[in-house]
């Protein structure tokens, strides 16, 4: 750590191009006055990493003869952060905690965000992962009463639900959030100014007027929603609206097959809402394991929502009673209470300066990205879906982190984008982690498939159709487990610790190795004894073997 | 035909491959552990028999059933009762999100028995089939052991027949037992618990393991009254302290009434349900009492002493790393070794004693990093040591991560309890020694970290995994700062 705290000043702006052709990031200590309070180091038991440790050295010397005349700037703050949603805050946090002097803007509070409303706490805290789980939950409820019937429980009436009482409750909730995430950047010593953040030169953001200098600077602004421009498109909702419409929908159209998508179908199926989902391709979640995708279909539909599979919306019209028909390739359908959109969502670069001071951007209007979320600009980073890397809260924590590390703890950090898991809040959900199936044999030929589909416990009992299932893949030449699917209850809970086992590489024996906890449903993914199917690649061609493939399917 | 035993080379005498028997392998017992050694077993090409009780839901030395204790009184039936008697609380907490419900929901206690019975008597016919598909012979009838390699089977009309066979694999489980307390015939055990007639408005339990804490939270989520009874400060001795604790709160909070270092000292039937006393001198009147006090091991029908068979002083059946018993063609597995009484553990252990006897494979249980559960309401798991355990066992430093947090479903439901997650790691591995959980979904959260565990995995592992976002389980893997650490040869720290 001693040799870490004595690295020289660092801000010529030739040393900064040279860091960022030789893909090192470039060094902030020049106004880095707080980094000898040890405290601020204490949580970070990995900080002395030999490796890292020996590459920060070389990375000193590489400094120690290229910059020593140049004085160092006076700078309001080391960092600036623009956006205080998940990737911000925790970036902002962490840097303050490193010792550096960090503010971050954001746009003033507002359920449904625009150019001129956000919040602290960003899309996952206010109109994303927290609200939509709340939402879950509650629609989760109709099916908790069906099943409780087969448990003995009888209801006099019908369970009603009040729209209104929930989201009040949702609202109330976000509300305390966004405090908490005010208190916590307060409590790490960032300044938290509201306005709209913009760019003015690589060291200079605009706050509504006022001009603040910055050693760095992080744009971390998320995404939005996205509706695709279709006559009537001004009658649609995004997801934002969705999770706070003022009534409940009597029958609603879900335009997209995304993990949005399916969770607000099941949501508003829950609750009791007509579902009807409108996708372009034959099933929902492109991208996902192809059996997994049948599942939740299939699962989906014994529930009650309705698929449109391969249907593109083209127009909305609104009617003289209210109500909305949407036209599609096939045909229009009538008397929607509500139309939604869940067709992707766009990063937040627009309007930000970033064209002025020269941040490239990707086709799809991300921000470019090295692999220490440096931009085109050396003094400006990135972190989190503006950057359209992999959309996840977590990861843009781990960015966030990573980002602070490499800027102010003078411990280059990359984010590790393997074994990613992640969890789709449908009903039943989805959570898999690593390759799904065709990537696996993509990549590695020769795999195995174990697969169970079951009927769990409380279905036999509730005599509802649920089911669970469960996908291993393991690579046959490493025996490790290289992929991990499942839907049905408690995925997102079961996959996680799973997550830890396929991140360290573990085999396929160490997984047999551990003994089951019973009765459970995870208990299965440790006791899978033969192979569903084998997958060999035939040596003379290099391709699969097709006799084996067309099984894979079933 | 079996393949050469290689374990144990003195054992496969040259002469003995002519000797003639009826069966490679005669199972008493048809529980988790006896079906799964034998169905191995005869995949192994051997020739089994397995012998079992007539059904009943209530076990005696006289019946039974195929399954055994996890599928007809265990495991299995007592889930579907938690399951039964969480949607109380789901339900209560439905209001808070919306939905309208009536005042009074009522529980139909006849239709969940009457299902539940549906469910184990479907399993059992499962089980009886799995058999009959791997080709084992199952009797019905008690069997005992007459010699080192035969087997007398007293059929339900009570005529004998004799089988010999080259092994022997004695799998009967346990049973509850009762202390001597006076007026104990008036309680009843955790066999019958599981098929009253009547839901309990007011029960008693006594006993502070998983089996108490599982019934009290059963029947407080019905609605009844109950008070628990157990002499020491915390339930679930052995676990983890602080779990134990909070296992204690929510008891209470869910509206147990607990009773810690407290026992019952008799037990009087009175028109108005059953008088217990304590020997705190308070009387309390209840219409069931249940002592889940233990259970102990099923060896004593077997006639294992006249073959010579040691016993250890609790009844267990002693047998080696391999589950051999002091007579060589006499195996043991499951909780009448009283090793480690879960279904898992006994699947383990007749996994292994298949391999070791007729896969040319010998193969020991390996009791490390066992995960396990408890389901009480939110349920208890762990996998590795418990803190306690960790500070005894380690050489140097213990550091000790702790999560305690208002479960995201409740911030709306305002149900006050917290989740609580543990990890205990070795500061100079770096290696997590210990796992453990209180709150929702504890059970299914621990299995996967339990692969993790099993296999020696680092806090940095854990660390360097992204989290599933929002889940409860993510917090296991997002647990940066160190809650204590607890230096090496200290003497442990009272929480």
């Amino acid at each position: 750590m001693a040799a870490s705290l004595s690295t020289p000043k660092l801000s010529s702006p030739t040393l900064q191009t040279l860091c960022k052709k030789c893909k090192f990031p470039t060094n902030p200590f020049s106004s880095f006055s707080h980094y000898n309070k040890p405290n601020h180091f204490g949580s970070f038991i990995s900080f002395s990493h030999p490796r890292t440790r020996s590459y920060c050295r070389r990375f000193t010397t590489r400094a120690d003869s290229t910059n020593v005349a140049e004085p160092p700037r006076k700078y309001d703050f080391d960092l600036f952060t623009i956006g205080a949603g998940s990737g911000g805050v925790r970036a902002s946090r962490f840097a303050a905690n490193f010792g550096a002097s960090v503010a971050v803007c954001e746009l003033p509070f507002a359920t449904v965000s625009s150019d001129s409303t956000g919040g602290v706490g960003g899309t996952c805290v206010l109109r994303g992962c927290v609200p939509k789980k709340l939402l879950v939950y509650a629609s989760k409820y109709s099916h908790d009463f069906e099943e409780s019937c087969g448990f003995g429980w009888n209801y006099a009436a019908e369970p009603e639900h009040d729209w209104s009482t929930l989201i009040a409750n949702k609202n109330a909730e976000i509300q305390r959030l966004t405090g908490i995430y005010k208190n916590t950047l307060k409590n790490a010593g960032v300044a938290l100014i509201e306005g709209r953040g913009k760019i003015v030169d690589p060291h200079t953001v605009d706050v509504d007027g006022k001009i603040y200098s910055a050693k760095n600077i992080l744009i971390s602004v998320g995404g939005r929603p996205f509706i695709p421009d279709i006559p009537g498109s001004e009658y649609a909702i995004d997801s934002d609206a969705a999770l706070d419409l003022p009534s409940k929908p009597r029958k609603i159209a879900i335009v997209g097959g995304g993990y949005i998508a399916v969770e607000f179908a099941g949501i508003f199926n829950g609750l009791k809402s007509d579902v009807h989902v409108f996708i372009r391709q034959k099933k929902v979640l492109r991208g996902f394991d192809e059996e997994i995708r049948d599942f939740v279909g299939e699962q989906m539909l014994l529930r009650g929502i309705e698929f449109r599979t391969e249907e593109s919306p083209q127009a909305i019209i609104k009617s003289s009673d209210g109500s909305l028909s949407l036209k599609t390739n096939k045909g229009t359908i009538d008397g929607f209470s509500h139309i939604m959109f869940a067709t992707g969502r766009k990063p937040n670069t627009k309007n930000l300066g970033l064209e002025t001071v020269g941040v490239k951007l990707t086709e799809n209007g991300a921000i470019e990205v090295d692999e220490y979320s440096q931009t085109s600009v050396p003094s400006i980073w990135a972190v989190g879906d503006v950057t359209d890397r992999i959309n996840l809260t977590p990861v843009a924590l781990m960015e966030g982190g990573a980002l602070a590390k490499t800027l102010f703890a003078n411990k280059p950090t990359k984010p590790e984008y393997s074994a990613v898991p992640s969890a789709v809040f449908s009903q039943p959900p989805i959570a898999q982690v690593g390759l799904t199936e065709e990537q696996a044999i993509k990549e590695y030929g020769d795999v195995d498939v174990y697969t169970a589909n079951f009927r769990p416990l409380k279905a036999t009992l509730s005599g509802l159709p649920d089911r669970i299932f469960m996908k291993l893949i393991v690579c046959a030449k490493t025996n490790k487990v290289i992929g991990l699917h499942m839907c049905g209850e408690d995925s997102p809970e079961i996959i996680q610790g799973f997550a830890v086992a396929v991140k360290a590489g573990l085999t396929k024996a160490d997984f047999d190795a551990t003994v089951g906890i019973h009765p459970t449903a995870a208990e299965e993914l440790v006791t899978m004894r033969t192979p569903t199917r084998k997958i060999r690649r035939t040596p003379s061609e290099g391709k699969t073997d097709s006799e084996i493939k067309s099984t894979a399917g079933v | 035909m079996a393949r050469k035993m290689l374990i144990d080379g003195e054992l496969d005498k040259p002469s003995e491959e002519d000797t003639h028997f009826d069966f490679d392998l005669f199972v008493i017992g048809a529980g988790s552990g006896g079906v799964r050694a034998s169905r191995f077993s005869a995949q192994y090409g051997a020739k089994v028999g397995i012998c079992e009780l007539p059904f009943h839901p209530i076990s005696t030395e006289v019946v039974g059933g195929v399954g055994g204790t996890c599928v007809l009184r265990g495991c299995v039936p007592k889930k579907i009762l938690v399951y039964g008697a969480s949607f109380g609380s789901e339900l209560e907490d439905a209001r808070s999100y919306g939905w309208e419900l009536n005042e009074r929901i009522d529980f139909n206690w006849k239709k969940l028995l009457h299902k539940k019975t549906e469910e184990i008597v479907r399993l059992n016919g499962i089980y009886k089939r799995l058999l009959a598909n791997a080709g084992v012979k199952l009797f019905e009838g008690q069997g005992k052991v007459v010699g080192p390699n035969e087997v007398e089977l007293i059929q339900l009309d009570g005529t004998k027949i004799s089988y010999s066979a080259k092994h022997i694999l004695i799998a009967t489980g346990s049973r509850a037992q009762r202390p001597a307390i006076q007026g104990q015939e008036l309680a009843i055990t955790s066999d019958e618990a599981l098929s009253l007639e009547e839901l309990p408005k007011r029960a008693i339990v006594l006993g502070g393991g998983y089996i108490a804490v599982e019934f009290a939270s059963i029947w407080r989520g019905m609605g009844a009254t109950v008070d628990l009874f157990f002499r020491k400060e915390l339930p679930l001795r052995g676990f983890d302290d602080e779990v134990r604790a909070v296992v204690a709160r929510n008891l209470e909070g869910r509206g147990v009434n607990v009773h810690p270092r407290t026992t019952l000292t008799e037990l009087v039937k009175t028109e108005d349900g059953i008088k217990v006393r304590t020997d705190h001198g308070e009387e309390l009147l209840a219409d069931v009492v249940l002592f889940a006090t233990g259970r102990a091991p099923n060896t004593k029908r077997l006639n294992l002493e006249a073959v010579g068979v040691e016993l250890d002083k609790n009844g267990a059946v002693k047998v080696d790393d391999y589950s051999r018993t002091n007579i060589p063609t006499i195996w043991a597995i499951g909780d009448v070794t009283d090793r480690m009484n879960l279904t898992p553990v006994a699947l383990m252990e007749g996994t292994c004693f298949a391999k070791t006897v007729f896969g040319g494979q010998p193969s020991k249980p390996d009791y490390s990093s066992v995960p396990c559960a408890v389901f009480c309401i939110p349920p208890l798991s762990v996998v590795g040591l418990s803190e306690e355990k960790a500070i005894e066992q380690a050489n140097g430093d213990v550091l000790v991560f702790t999560s305690t947090f208002n479960p995201m479903k409740n911030t709306i439901s305002g149900r006050q309890e917290k989740t609580v997650m543990k990890l205990v790691v070795d500061g100079e591995t770096d290696k997590v020694l210990g796992a453990s959980m209180c709150g929702p979904d504890a059970a299914e959260i621990m299995q996967g970290i339990a692969v993790a565990l099993k296999c020696g995995a680092t806090k940095a592992q854990f660390d360097s995994t992204v989290g599933i976002h929002p889940s409860a389980a993510e917090e296991f893997v997002t647990m940066r700062s160190v809650t204590r650490r607890i230096a090496a040869g200290k003497p442990k720290t009272n929480l």
